[in-house]
Protein backbone atom coordinates (compact mmCIF):
# COMPACT_ATOMS: atom_id res chain seq x y z
CA UNK A 1 0.00 0.00 0.00
CA UNK A 2 2.73 2.44 0.97
CA UNK A 3 4.33 2.03 -2.47
CA UNK A 4 1.13 2.87 -4.37
CA UNK A 5 2.20 6.48 -4.65
CA UNK A 6 5.28 5.37 -6.57
CA UNK A 7 3.17 3.40 -9.04
CA UNK A 8 1.05 6.51 -9.62
CA UNK A 9 4.16 8.33 -10.84
CA UNK A 10 5.14 5.55 -13.27
CA UNK A 11 3.70 7.28 -16.37
CA UNK A 12 5.82 10.34 -15.64
CA UNK A 13 8.98 8.28 -15.12
CA UNK A 14 8.27 6.56 -18.44
CA UNK A 15 7.88 9.95 -20.12
CA UNK A 16 11.45 11.04 -19.38
CA UNK A 17 13.07 12.16 -22.62
CA UNK A 18 9.91 13.69 -24.04
CA UNK A 19 9.43 17.35 -24.96
CA UNK A 20 6.20 18.72 -23.52
CA UNK A 21 6.58 22.20 -24.98
CA UNK A 22 4.53 21.24 -28.06
CA UNK A 23 6.59 23.69 -30.08
CA UNK A 24 5.02 26.57 -28.21
CA UNK A 25 6.96 29.80 -27.70
CA UNK A 26 5.71 31.43 -24.51
CA UNK A 27 6.25 35.17 -24.72
CA UNK A 28 7.09 37.05 -21.57
CA UNK A 29 4.53 39.56 -20.32
CA UNK A 30 6.90 42.50 -20.46
CA UNK A 31 9.74 43.62 -22.68
CA UNK A 32 13.06 44.33 -21.03
CA UNK A 33 12.87 48.01 -20.20
CA UNK A 34 14.58 50.37 -17.80
CA UNK A 35 11.64 50.47 -15.40
CA UNK A 36 11.38 46.70 -15.16
CA UNK A 37 15.12 46.45 -14.55
CA UNK A 38 14.99 49.09 -11.83
CA UNK A 39 12.13 47.26 -10.11
CA UNK A 40 13.99 43.97 -10.38
CA UNK A 41 17.15 45.38 -8.82
CA UNK A 42 15.39 47.26 -5.99
CA UNK A 43 14.70 44.44 -3.51
CA UNK A 44 18.19 43.09 -4.16
CA UNK A 45 19.71 46.51 -3.41
CA UNK A 46 21.85 45.77 -6.46
CA UNK A 47 23.46 48.99 -7.67
CA UNK A 48 25.69 47.65 -10.45
CA UNK A 49 25.89 50.29 -13.21
CA UNK A 50 25.81 47.60 -15.91
CA UNK A 51 22.21 46.96 -14.93
CA UNK A 52 21.14 50.29 -13.42
CA UNK A 53 22.49 52.45 -16.23
CA UNK A 54 23.88 50.20 -18.95
CA UNK A 55 20.66 48.45 -19.88
CA UNK A 56 22.05 44.95 -19.31
CA UNK A 57 19.53 42.55 -17.78
CA UNK A 58 20.85 40.50 -14.85
CA UNK A 59 20.95 36.76 -15.54
CA UNK A 60 18.66 36.25 -12.57
CA UNK A 61 15.99 38.33 -14.28
CA UNK A 62 15.60 36.03 -17.31
CA UNK A 63 12.96 34.01 -15.44
CA UNK A 64 11.05 37.27 -14.95
CA UNK A 65 11.18 38.28 -18.60
CA UNK A 66 9.91 34.92 -19.83
CA UNK A 67 7.04 34.92 -17.33
CA UNK A 68 3.75 35.05 -19.24
CA UNK A 69 1.01 37.51 -18.33
CA UNK A 70 -1.60 36.48 -15.78
CA UNK A 71 -4.27 38.15 -17.93
CA UNK A 72 -4.13 39.89 -21.27
CA UNK A 73 -6.51 42.05 -23.32
CA UNK A 74 -9.14 39.99 -25.07
CA UNK A 75 -8.67 37.10 -22.68
CA UNK A 76 -11.24 35.75 -20.26
CA UNK A 77 -11.34 37.14 -16.74
CA UNK A 78 -8.98 35.28 -14.40
CA UNK A 79 -9.77 37.00 -11.09
CA UNK A 80 -13.13 35.32 -10.76
CA UNK A 81 -13.32 34.55 -7.05
CA UNK A 82 -13.42 36.71 -3.95
CA UNK A 83 -12.29 33.82 -1.79
CA UNK A 84 -9.41 35.10 0.32
CA UNK A 85 -6.78 32.69 -1.00
CA UNK A 86 -8.17 32.25 -4.50
CA UNK A 87 -5.57 31.98 -7.24
CA UNK A 88 -6.22 33.46 -10.68
CA UNK A 89 -7.72 31.02 -13.18
CA UNK A 90 -5.18 29.25 -15.35
CA UNK A 91 -2.24 30.20 -13.18
CA UNK A 92 -0.76 26.73 -13.28
CA UNK A 93 -1.26 26.02 -16.95
CA UNK A 94 2.28 26.75 -18.02
CA UNK A 95 4.03 25.16 -15.11
CA UNK A 96 6.69 22.58 -15.73
CA UNK A 97 4.36 19.59 -15.80
CA UNK A 98 3.62 16.74 -18.19
CA UNK A 99 -0.09 16.39 -17.49
CA UNK A 100 0.58 12.80 -16.45
CA UNK A 101 1.22 13.57 -12.77
CA UNK A 102 -0.99 12.06 -10.08
CA UNK A 103 -2.94 14.61 -8.00
CA UNK A 104 -0.59 16.91 -6.12
CA UNK A 105 -0.90 19.61 -3.50
CA UNK A 106 2.44 21.39 -3.78
CA UNK A 107 5.02 22.47 -6.33
CA UNK A 108 8.28 24.31 -5.81
CA UNK A 109 11.67 24.83 -7.44
CA UNK A 110 14.52 22.74 -6.08
CA UNK A 111 17.51 23.04 -8.38
CA UNK A 112 18.67 25.27 -11.16
CA UNK A 113 21.39 25.53 -13.81
CA UNK A 114 21.89 28.42 -16.22
CA UNK A 115 24.18 28.89 -19.18
CA UNK A 116 24.03 32.41 -20.60
CA UNK A 117 24.88 32.63 -24.31
CA UNK A 118 24.05 36.20 -25.34
CA UNK A 119 23.49 39.41 -23.39
CA UNK A 120 19.91 40.53 -22.84
CA UNK A 121 19.47 44.29 -23.17
CA UNK A 122 16.81 46.95 -22.80
CA UNK A 123 14.52 46.64 -25.81
CA UNK A 124 14.74 42.87 -25.98
CA UNK A 125 11.71 40.66 -25.58
CA UNK A 126 12.16 37.09 -24.39
CA UNK A 127 10.25 33.91 -25.03
CA UNK A 128 10.54 30.50 -23.44
CA UNK A 129 10.84 27.56 -25.83
CA UNK A 130 11.15 23.82 -25.30
CA UNK A 131 10.14 21.91 -22.22
CA UNK A 132 12.02 18.63 -22.23
CA UNK A 133 11.68 16.29 -19.27
CA UNK A 134 15.14 14.89 -18.63
CA UNK A 135 14.71 13.34 -15.18
CA UNK A 136 12.11 12.18 -12.68
CA UNK A 137 13.29 11.04 -9.27
CA UNK A 138 10.65 9.86 -6.82
CA UNK A 139 11.23 10.88 -3.24
CA UNK A 140 9.46 11.23 0.08
CA UNK A 141 10.46 14.44 1.86
CA UNK A 142 9.42 16.38 4.94
CA UNK A 143 6.60 18.06 2.99
CA UNK A 144 5.18 15.02 1.20
CA UNK A 145 5.62 12.32 -1.42
CA UNK A 146 6.32 13.19 -5.01
CA UNK A 147 8.87 13.59 -7.72
CA UNK A 148 11.82 15.83 -8.48
CA UNK A 149 11.22 16.53 -12.16
CA UNK A 150 14.13 17.98 -14.14
CA UNK A 151 13.48 20.04 -17.26
CA UNK A 152 15.54 21.65 -20.00
CA UNK A 153 14.42 24.72 -21.91
CA UNK A 154 15.72 27.83 -23.64
CA UNK A 155 15.11 31.56 -23.62
CA UNK A 156 15.14 33.32 -26.99
CA UNK A 157 15.09 36.97 -27.94
CA UNK A 158 12.96 38.72 -30.59
CA UNK A 159 15.50 37.70 -33.26
CA UNK A 160 14.95 34.04 -32.32
CA UNK A 161 18.49 33.83 -30.94
CA UNK A 162 18.98 31.56 -27.94
CA UNK A 163 20.14 33.84 -25.13
CA UNK A 164 20.36 31.20 -22.40
CA UNK A 165 19.84 27.52 -21.70
CA UNK A 166 18.23 26.37 -18.48
CA UNK A 167 17.92 23.16 -16.55
CA UNK A 168 15.65 23.27 -13.55
CA UNK A 169 14.23 20.76 -11.12
CA UNK A 170 10.77 21.12 -9.63
CA UNK A 171 9.45 19.09 -6.70
CA UNK A 172 5.83 18.15 -7.27
CA UNK A 173 4.29 16.47 -4.25
CA UNK A 174 1.26 15.45 -2.34
CA UNK A 175 1.34 16.61 1.25
CA UNK A 176 0.52 14.30 4.15
CA UNK A 177 -3.20 13.76 4.71
CA UNK A 178 -4.72 15.35 7.80
CA UNK B 1 30.12 49.27 -3.36
CA UNK B 2 32.91 50.98 -5.26
CA UNK B 3 32.40 49.91 -8.86
CA UNK B 4 35.57 51.72 -10.00
CA UNK B 5 37.65 48.90 -8.53
CA UNK B 6 38.29 45.95 -10.82
CA UNK B 7 39.55 42.51 -9.84
CA UNK B 8 41.83 40.82 -12.40
CA UNK B 9 42.42 37.13 -13.03
CA UNK B 10 46.00 37.43 -11.82
CA UNK B 11 44.77 38.83 -8.48
CA UNK B 12 42.66 35.81 -7.64
CA UNK B 13 44.03 33.02 -5.48
CA UNK B 14 42.47 29.62 -4.97
CA UNK B 15 40.81 29.42 -1.56
CA UNK B 16 40.28 33.18 -1.32
CA UNK B 17 36.93 34.26 0.09
CA UNK B 18 34.25 36.01 -1.87
CA UNK B 19 32.99 38.81 0.41
CA UNK B 20 29.68 37.82 1.99
CA UNK B 21 26.47 39.74 1.36
CA UNK B 22 23.55 39.64 3.83
CA UNK B 23 19.89 39.81 2.80
CA UNK B 24 17.45 40.30 5.72
CA UNK B 25 14.04 38.89 4.77
CA UNK B 26 10.99 40.83 5.90
CA UNK B 27 7.42 40.47 4.62
CA UNK B 28 7.80 43.89 3.03
CA UNK B 29 10.87 42.83 1.08
CA UNK B 30 9.29 39.58 -0.09
CA UNK B 31 6.24 41.46 -1.36
CA UNK B 32 8.41 43.98 -3.22
CA UNK B 33 10.32 41.04 -4.68
CA UNK B 34 7.15 39.30 -5.89
CA UNK B 35 6.13 42.45 -7.74
CA UNK B 36 9.63 42.89 -9.12
CA UNK B 37 10.24 39.42 -10.48
CA UNK B 38 6.64 38.38 -11.18
CA UNK B 39 6.72 35.21 -9.10
CA UNK B 40 3.33 35.68 -7.48
CA UNK B 41 3.04 32.19 -6.01
CA UNK B 42 1.39 32.78 -2.63
CA UNK B 43 3.92 30.56 -0.87
CA UNK B 44 6.33 33.49 -1.23
CA UNK B 45 4.23 36.20 0.39
CA UNK B 46 1.54 34.63 2.53
CA UNK B 47 2.24 32.69 5.72
CA UNK B 48 -0.95 30.62 5.90
CA UNK B 49 -0.66 29.57 2.28
CA UNK B 50 2.99 28.63 2.71
CA UNK B 51 2.26 26.60 5.85
CA UNK B 52 -0.55 24.74 4.11
CA UNK B 53 1.98 23.66 1.51
CA UNK B 54 4.24 22.16 4.17
CA UNK B 55 6.72 25.03 4.54
CA UNK B 56 7.27 26.58 7.98
CA UNK B 57 6.62 30.14 6.69
CA UNK B 58 6.54 32.21 3.51
CA UNK B 59 9.92 31.99 1.83
CA UNK B 60 12.12 33.67 -0.77
CA UNK B 61 11.48 32.63 -4.38
CA UNK B 62 14.01 31.23 -6.84
CA UNK B 63 14.59 34.46 -8.73
CA UNK B 64 15.27 36.33 -5.53
CA UNK B 65 17.74 33.71 -4.29
CA UNK B 66 19.47 33.61 -7.67
CA UNK B 67 19.64 37.39 -7.67
CA UNK B 68 21.38 37.25 -4.29
CA UNK B 69 24.05 35.00 -5.82
CA UNK B 70 24.37 37.24 -8.87
CA UNK B 71 24.83 40.40 -6.80
CA UNK B 72 27.43 38.68 -4.60
CA UNK B 73 29.35 37.36 -7.60
CA UNK B 74 29.06 40.62 -9.57
CA UNK B 75 30.48 42.59 -6.65
CA UNK B 76 33.45 40.19 -6.70
CA UNK B 77 34.11 40.18 -10.47
CA UNK B 78 33.45 43.88 -11.09
CA UNK B 79 32.14 45.56 -14.19
CA UNK B 80 34.57 43.86 -16.58
CA UNK B 81 33.98 40.33 -15.37
CA UNK B 82 31.28 38.10 -16.81
CA UNK B 83 29.30 35.14 -15.54
CA UNK B 84 29.70 32.15 -17.85
CA UNK B 85 27.76 29.41 -16.07
CA UNK B 86 25.76 28.74 -12.91
CA UNK B 87 25.41 25.18 -11.69
CA UNK B 88 24.48 23.46 -8.43
CA UNK B 89 21.96 26.07 -7.39
CA UNK B 90 20.19 23.55 -5.18
CA UNK B 91 17.58 24.87 -2.77
CA UNK B 92 17.92 22.59 0.24
CA UNK B 93 15.92 24.48 2.84
CA UNK B 94 13.29 27.18 2.82
CA UNK B 95 14.72 30.68 3.18
CA UNK B 96 11.93 31.94 5.37
CA UNK B 97 10.73 35.38 6.35
CA UNK B 98 12.15 36.73 9.59
CA UNK B 99 15.66 35.46 8.91
CA UNK B 100 18.76 36.81 7.19
CA UNK B 101 20.20 34.95 4.21
CA UNK B 102 23.95 35.36 3.89
CA UNK B 103 25.56 34.51 0.55
CA UNK B 104 29.17 33.41 0.79
CA UNK B 105 31.74 32.02 -1.58
CA UNK B 106 35.31 31.08 -2.19
CA UNK B 107 37.59 30.67 -5.16
CA UNK B 108 37.55 27.00 -6.03
CA UNK B 109 39.94 27.02 -8.99
CA UNK B 110 41.24 29.16 -11.83
CA UNK B 111 42.38 28.28 -15.32
CA UNK B 112 43.03 29.56 -18.83
CA UNK B 113 40.84 27.98 -21.48
CA UNK B 114 41.52 28.86 -25.09
CA UNK B 115 42.51 32.37 -24.08
CA UNK B 116 39.68 32.87 -21.61
CA UNK B 117 40.72 33.64 -18.03
CA UNK B 118 38.24 31.62 -16.01
CA UNK B 119 37.59 31.22 -12.31
CA UNK B 120 35.27 28.74 -10.63
CA UNK B 121 33.64 30.22 -7.55
CA UNK B 122 31.99 27.96 -5.01
CA UNK B 123 28.93 29.85 -3.81
CA UNK B 124 26.29 29.07 -1.22
CA UNK B 125 23.55 30.69 0.87
CA UNK B 126 23.37 30.29 4.64
CA UNK B 127 20.78 30.72 7.35
CA UNK B 128 22.13 30.50 10.87
CA UNK B 129 25.21 28.62 9.61
CA UNK B 130 23.13 26.02 7.73
CA UNK B 131 23.50 25.94 3.98
CA UNK B 132 20.13 26.58 2.35
CA UNK B 133 21.17 26.94 -1.30
CA UNK B 134 24.12 25.23 -2.97
CA UNK B 135 26.99 24.96 -2.69
CA UNK B 136 27.07 25.53 -6.40
CA UNK B 137 29.69 26.61 -8.87
CA UNK B 138 29.57 29.92 -10.69
CA UNK B 139 32.12 30.07 -13.49
CA UNK B 140 33.25 33.59 -14.27
CA UNK B 141 35.61 35.21 -16.71
CA UNK B 142 37.89 37.97 -15.43
CA UNK B 143 40.00 40.47 -17.35
CA UNK B 144 43.76 39.91 -17.45
CA UNK B 145 46.28 42.63 -16.68
CA UNK B 146 48.24 42.05 -19.87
Amino acid sequence: MSEDWRAAWRPVVDAVGGDFGDGEAIEGADAVDASALRRFLEPLEFDCPLHQEGGLAPLSSYFTFVAPPIWQPGGAAVFTSDERDAQPDGVGQRRFLTGLEPPYTGYFAADFELQPLLPVLVGDRLTRTGRKLVGCELKETSVGRGAFMTWEWEARNQRDEVVARFRNTMYVYNGPED
Amino acid sequence: MDWSEQRYWEDVEEGAEVPAVAFPLSVYRLVVEAGANRDFNSIHHQSEYARASGAPEMYANTGFLLGMWERTVREFIGLHGSIRHIDGFRMRRFNTVGTTVVVRGRVKSKRRDDGDALVDLEVWSELEDDITVGPGVVTVELPVRS
